[in-house]
């Protein structure tokens, strides 16, 4: 009998294919937004993580300041980390496996008549270790071009393919801002990460070539901290805090005025926001299955009225009004059904063609393809329901006289 | 104790409307018919007829009175049950057909049968009986557009009959037809009564329709303005 009803509902579907189709447009982008944005949304989420992950695993920053957290408001510090501070935690901090400082600019790259803007980076060797980075052609910068601030740099696949194309860019000079530098090697590509930003637009210097000849001061931005295997961040984190007290001289009764992250925690914090917006988002997009649901109720109004002949031979020849009830409840969820299957096939392709643009993985969920078949039923059930019990409650007599 | 007729109307009266626009359209009608027998209601127009044979079809309820179809008082049973009623003994056939559109001839014949939940190849069984028993062999897969107005009537009458109902209520059967397919519908309806005892009410305009009947009650405003059996009008 159900089989019966679903077949009769297919049939009066295909009958107006086109009046169906449009019925069904509100349906359709509603599941399709909802269901492009939670699988690019798990995508970004995934590609975050393993961007984090990829910066270094067991990995711990320490910075300048301290931001607010809750209860507490921020610390501004204008002392910035300093040399002086990578000393004491390379003589002093157990169960480090990589200490390096490092500062960042992004600084306009020239070579010939071709420029590009870049984000150069000043670091110690331990820098390499600590955010799992390699050199695949050419080498580091020794300790020797460290202490001497060598004019040397490494540089990334973005930049090596700007300014010099397929060729290999060692034993060439670039122009990196007002210095001019040798390159000697080049870093392993690595993508984008899960914001879009290019993580091979980069060049690499001694962070003491840095200070000099880009920054021009010798602060140091950030000191990145790798855990060993066998100390967990948490324990580090409190003897890296203790240090750089101490090399700070802040005295018991005052607070920090740096801090320490755990890369960890940062990357489920960003994850976390990165899914809220996503479900911010999908909210918004299940708005229009609202919509569409309204649109489900106008058009079974309208095929209930058309049809009220068909429903008074129905009820005469022995129909009772749950039949008919059934049969419009049915028609209206196998109408919204059929939107909500369209709407996925659309918002997975949706998704798939972001992955493909934002270069993050291509992550469907069984569970929310289900989720949104069932969604789909639901309103159909729901806003066909009204329709449906007008057809049913027609008096048998009035229906037949129809027309 | 004798059986109770098949249809027994005491007293009925079914009023439209309110006050000034109060219409009664039955005005005290009482009337018995019993199983087997085949009575055309005749009348002009407005004076009843299609009223009585609503409640008749247990598809009304009349405003006064009793409504007794089987010995059951169905003037009082409600929506659900009139059409637990109407799917097991009653088979309508209109003026105009009242077949499913764009659905096949076999389709239409089964629709009854669906609704008792009968499975589909049992169904199909019994509406290629009924389609052969009015004639229509090999026309099943037509749709109503196909077919023309007096094979569409015996369409209908095929849906009518296929339920095996007691009794087949007609509402101006031949009102559509031509004077040569008229006379065909009553001969098969005239076969359906002699062959299966099945009790017919048909309304009709035309005496010579009428004639098929083996009893006439004719309606004037609302009543019973005479009755009687064929054998005496002759
Ligand atoms: N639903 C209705 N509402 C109001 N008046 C009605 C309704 N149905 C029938 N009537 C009135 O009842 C009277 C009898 O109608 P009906 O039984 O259809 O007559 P017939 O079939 O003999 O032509 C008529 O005066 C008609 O106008
Ligand atoms: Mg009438």
């Amino acid at each position: 009998m159900l089989l019966e009803t679903i077949r009769l509902a297919l049939r009066s579907v295909r009958r107006n294919v086109l009046r169906s189709f449009l019925t069904l447009l509100g349906i359709v982008i509603g599941v399709a937004a909802v269901i492009a944005m939670l699988t690019i949304g798990s995508g970004t989420t995934a590609k975050v993580r393993s961007d984090i992950s990829a910066l270094g695993s067991n990995l711990l920053t320490v910075r300048s300041g301290r931001p607010a957290s809750p209860g507490q408001p921020p610390v501004r510090s204008n002392r910035p980390l300093e040399d002086k501070d990578v000393a004491a935690l390379r003589s002093h901090l157990l169960g480090a496996r990589a200490i390096s400082g490092a500062s960042q600019k992004t600084v306009n790259v020239v070579s010939g008549t071709e420029s590009l803007s870049v984000s150069v980076t000043g670091s110690d060797t331990g820098y390499f270790d600590a955010r799992n980075l390699a050199v695949i052609d050419g080498r580091l910068y020794s300790d020797a071009e460290i202490r001497s601030g060598a004019n040397v740099c490494l540089v990334g696949e973005t930049v090596r393919q700007q300014f010099f194309g397929a060729a290999s860019p060692l034993g060439s000079t670039i122009r990196v801002g007002r210095m001019s530098c040798d390159i000697i090697g080049l870093l392993e590509p690595k993508g984008y990460t899960g914001f879009g930003q290019d993580q091979d637009n980069v060049v690499m210097m001694p962070l003491t070539t840095f200070q000099r000849r880009i920054a021009g001061n010798r602060n140091i931005e950030t000191i990145y901290v790798a855990a060993d295997d066998a100390t967990p961040t948490s324990e580090l984190q409190t003897r890296i805090e203790d240090i750089i007290r101490d090399t700070r001289r802040i005295t018991a009764d005052k607070e920090d005025d740096f801090n320490v992250r755990d890369m960890t925690q940062i990357a489920d914090a960003m994850a976390s926001a990165t899914s809220t917006m996503t479900g911010m988002l999908s909210a918004v997009a299940g708005v229009s299955l609202l919509v569409g649901g309204i649109g489900i109720m106008n058009i079974m109004l309208v095929s209930v009225t058309e049809r009220t002949r068909e429903i008074g031979i129905r009820l005469a020849i022995g129909a009772h009004e749950k039949h008919i009830l059934i049969q419009f409840l049915v028609e209206a969820t196998v109408l919204s059904v059929l939107g909500g299957l369209i709407g996925i096939a659309i918002g997975l392709a949706l998704a798939g063609a972001a992955s493909l643009a934002l270069s993050i993985p291509f992550a469907p969920s069984l569970a929310v393809v289900f989720m949104a078949v069932g969604f789909s039923a639901l309103i159909g059930m729901v806003f066909g329901f009204f329709p449906a019990l007008r057809g049913a409650r027609l008096d048998p007599i009035e229906a037949l006289r129809h027309e | 104790m004798a059986e109770a007729p098949l249809i027994s109307f005491q007293q009925v009266w079914k009023t439209y409307g309110e006050g000034e626009a109060r219409v009664h359209a039955l005005a005290g009608v009482d009337m018995t018919i019993e199983r087997g027998d085949f009575v055309a209601i005749m009348g002009p127009s407005g004076s009843g007829k299609s009223t009585s044979m609503n409640i008749v079809g247990c598809l009304d309820t009349p405003t006064k009175g009793r409504y007794g179809f089987l010995g059951v008082d169905a003037g009082r049973l409600d929506r659900t049950r009139r059409a637990i009623l109407r799917n097991l003994h009653i088979g309508f056939v209109f003026q105009g057909y009242n077949l499913l559109p764009r659905t096949t001839a076999a389709e239409n014949v089964e629709l009854p049968l669906i609704y008792r939940g009968m499975a589909s190849g049992e169904r199909r069984k019994l509406a290629m009986q009924a389609l052969g028993e009015v004639g229509l062999d090999g026309r099943e897969h037509h749709t109503p557009a196909e077919l023309s107005g007096g094979q569409q009537q015996r369409v209908a009458i095929a849906r009518a009959i296929v339920t095996r109902p007691t009794l087949l209520v007609a509402d101006e059967p031949t009102g559509n037809l031509d004077t040569a397919r008229s006379h065909e519908i009553m001969e098969l309806m005239t076969r359906l009564n002699a062959d299966y005892g099945l009790t017919i009410v048909m309304v009709t305009h035309e005496p010579d329709i009428a004639g098929y009947a083996r009893r006439t009650i004719a309606f004037r405003d609302g009543q019973i303005a005479s009755d009687t059996l064929q054998a005496e009008a002759a």
